[in-house]
């Protein structure tokens, strides 16, 4: 890395340019922030329905980066490593969440898994609903954030040398035990970064979610009901709270990813 | 025994035609080609990482074709080491045993006595990301060696090297081949790498086998002019059969030769193949060990470490080139600048042919 002192012009002007974006995403978070009243911040922590909302989300998001790393990853796994006719075809379908509207999401999905479709009534005779349960909004979750991790995922095998499970085949690993002993230990990086990018992906989501299930009420839900109902005043205090326990726990465990690999 | 019987595979650019090879117990045969022609492909498939879409492998009478590979027990090393970055050096080398389920205590024993043999010992608790080449190179074949394969299958090993490395590395695998008396398929674009390692040689061209055995008899009598380009012959002469015994080359003129060459027909077109070390340069006329001799004009002089590189041009046109070492330059009455006038004679025993049709 150049020193500081040598900088040229180029990369003055470079870092001029980028400071602005981070600039225009710290502000309002900042303002946010320093603009919240103790008083009020302590009531709002002693809110059961607040309390129990952040950790309703916190949990909706878990379960669905835990579903979704299950089928994903070696669904990621083929995308890197393996030709097949439809490749393609597949990596668009995979990156189709991000670009839909996340309230035609929610709407698809209702039609699906609510009552109206065979799938919606299956699931239903399991004793499984998704419409206004927590199992729905795991599922809004999953459907829009899937491909944080489906793509982070598919990068860090790629970055795996096929060389090393071909070796590990040579010296006597059956491809589970070359897919367990060499690759995922070599790519749980990207994996856990993408899982990370997901979960957090999953806690913002609002669009999909309230469409599916209103209630029980995630904290972006809650946010928005609060606003309606009662204007800023009221909403901002969870805002805050739910900005701060993430950047909180997004800290914690960027340092956990990043930590082995300094040592 | 491992025998390669009329492999067949294509694979993406890469194919492989009707490849049959054997290799004995306890040899070490070189497959030597240029870049790009197929001899990973081969290896891997030998290896069991690929099926042959035809074709037929056996290990000692065993039909291995089927088999995956993690059954084969054969060991792989490839040019850029594949060593496993997340394991340390110790835990690199034990990684077949600890898969086969053996004690702790035995792996101990076994990864330290190869470790030593390989003189890598001292290595054992580091991690892969200090080692210098070819200290990585010696972990990969102590990992690959440590399972006792019934063939070591060795991809480019020596070429990611620089050249004082690859010397010592170069001798310390023919070592391990007297040592441990392993046998060896090792690939190569490096013909002096073919030559120092190897006891039989087989040549490889676009997915194909060109010719094969002993290097002396590769190098004496190479099939094709492909054969005899890789094998660094500089001389190719233009040459027509006139007769039995008589050949009569563009430009030097007809001459009595005992190249047993199968003139059918009567007059066939082929290339004298010469290597540079049967151009010689000689004080006086005489000698009856040239196939042809005369005076030639020294056009070009390129000096390298030792050796002068030399090019000969004949009045009729005809040129060849010649290396010469320096202790040999110093043994002639001329000097060796341009334009002089030199005797030059083409040493019988070195001069062979290839028809002239299989053009490359």
């Amino acid at each position: 890395m150049r020193s500081f002192k040598r900088r040229s012009g180029f990369d003055l002007v470079f870092a001029l340019l980028g400071l602005i974006l981070i600039i225009l995403v710290v502000i309002p978070l900042f303002r946010m922030i320093v603009s919240a009243n103790p008083e009020v911040m302590r009531s709002t922590m002693a809110d059961g329905e607040v309390m129990s909302s952040i950790f309703l989300t916190l949990r909706a998001a878990f379960w669905a980066t835990v579903f979704c790393a299950f089928f994903g990853v070696p669904l990621a796994y083929m995308l890197a490593r393996r030709k097949f006719p439809g490749k393609s075809l597949v990596q668009g379908l995979v990156d189709l969440p991000v670009m839909i509207p996340h309230t035609a999401a929610g709407i698809a999905l209702l039609m699906v898994y609510g009552r109206n479709f065979f799938l919606g009534r299956a699931f239903d005779g399991l004793g499984i609903s998704f419409v206004g349960t927590e199992a729905g909004i795991s599922l809004a979750m999953a459907y829009v954030s899937l491909p944080f991790l489906v793509n982070s995922a598919r990068d860090g095998f790629a970055l795996v040398d096929p060389k090393l499970e071909r070796v590990a085949r040579t010296l006597g690993a059956s491809q589970w035990q070359s897919f367990y002993k060499v690759t995922l230990p070599l790519a749980w990086r990207p994996i856990l970064s993408g899982g990370i990018m997901m979960w957090a992906r999953g806690i913002s989501e609002f669009g999909a979610v309230i469409v599916l299930a209103y209630h029980p009420m995630i904290a972006p839900v809650l946010i928005w009901e609060r606003f309606q109902a009662y204007g800023l005043k009221y909403a901002q205090p969870v805002a805050v709270l739910l900005i701060i326990l993430c950047l909180i726990i997004f800290a914690i465990l960027r340092w956990l990813a990043e930590r082995r690999r300094e040592a | 025994m491992l025998r390669l019987e009329d492999i067949c595979l294509k694979l993406g650019s890469f194919e492989l035609r009707n490849v049959s090879l054997e290799i004995k117990d306890g040899e070490y045969l070189v497959l030597l080609g240029p870049t790009g022609t197929g001899k990973t492909v081969l290896l891997e498939t030998i290896a069991g990482l690929h099926r042959p879409g035809r074709g037929k492998i056996f290990l000692k009478g065993q039909d291995f074709t089927m088999m995956r590979p993690e059954t084969r027990h054969l060991g792989v090393v490839y040019q850029d080491y594949a060593l496993f970055p997340h394991l340390n050096i110790y835990r690199n080398i034990a990684f077949g045993l600890r898969l086969r389920g053996e004690s702790k205590a035995s792996i101990k024993i076994e990864v330290d006595r190869i470790a030593g043999f390989l003189d890598i010992r001292h290595l054992l608790r580091r991690r892969i990301t200090n080692l210098s080449g070819g200290e990585r190179q010696r972990v990969a074949l102590a990992r690959a060696l440590v399972m006792k394969p019934h063939v070591l299958l060795l991809d480019e090993p020596l070429s990611a090297l620089d050249r004082s490395t690859r010397d010592r590395l170069q001798r310390e695998l023919k070592r391990i081949h007297r040592e441990i008396g392993v046998t060896i398929f090792h690939i190569t674009h490096d013909l002096s790498e073919a030559f120092f390692l190897g006891d039989r040689l087989a040549v490889m061209k676009d997915g194909e086998i060109q010719q094969e055995g002993l290097p002396d008899e590769v190098l004496g009598r190479p099939v094709n002019r492909f054969v005899a380009g890789l094998l660094g012959i500089e001389n190719f002469i233009p040459a027509t059969v006139r007769e039995h015994g008589k050949i009569e080359i563009d430009g030097l003129g007809l001459i009595n030769s005992d190249i047993p060459v199968s003139a059918s027909g009567g007059e066939s077109q082929i290339d004298l193949t010469v290597p540079g070390w049967a151009v010689e340069i000689f004080p006086e006329k005489g000698r009856d060990a040239y196939l042809w001799q005369g005076k030639m004009h020294i056009r070009n002089v390129n000096h390298t470490d030792g050796h002068s590189e030399i090019e000969l041009a004949h009045e009729s046109g005809v040129s060849l080139r010649t290396t010469i070492s320096r202790r040999e330059a110093t043994g002639l009455p001329n000097s060796l600048a341009d334009g002089s006038e030199v005797m030059t004679g083409l040493l019988r025993e070195g001069v062979h042919w290839v028809s002239r049709d299989d053009k490359v």
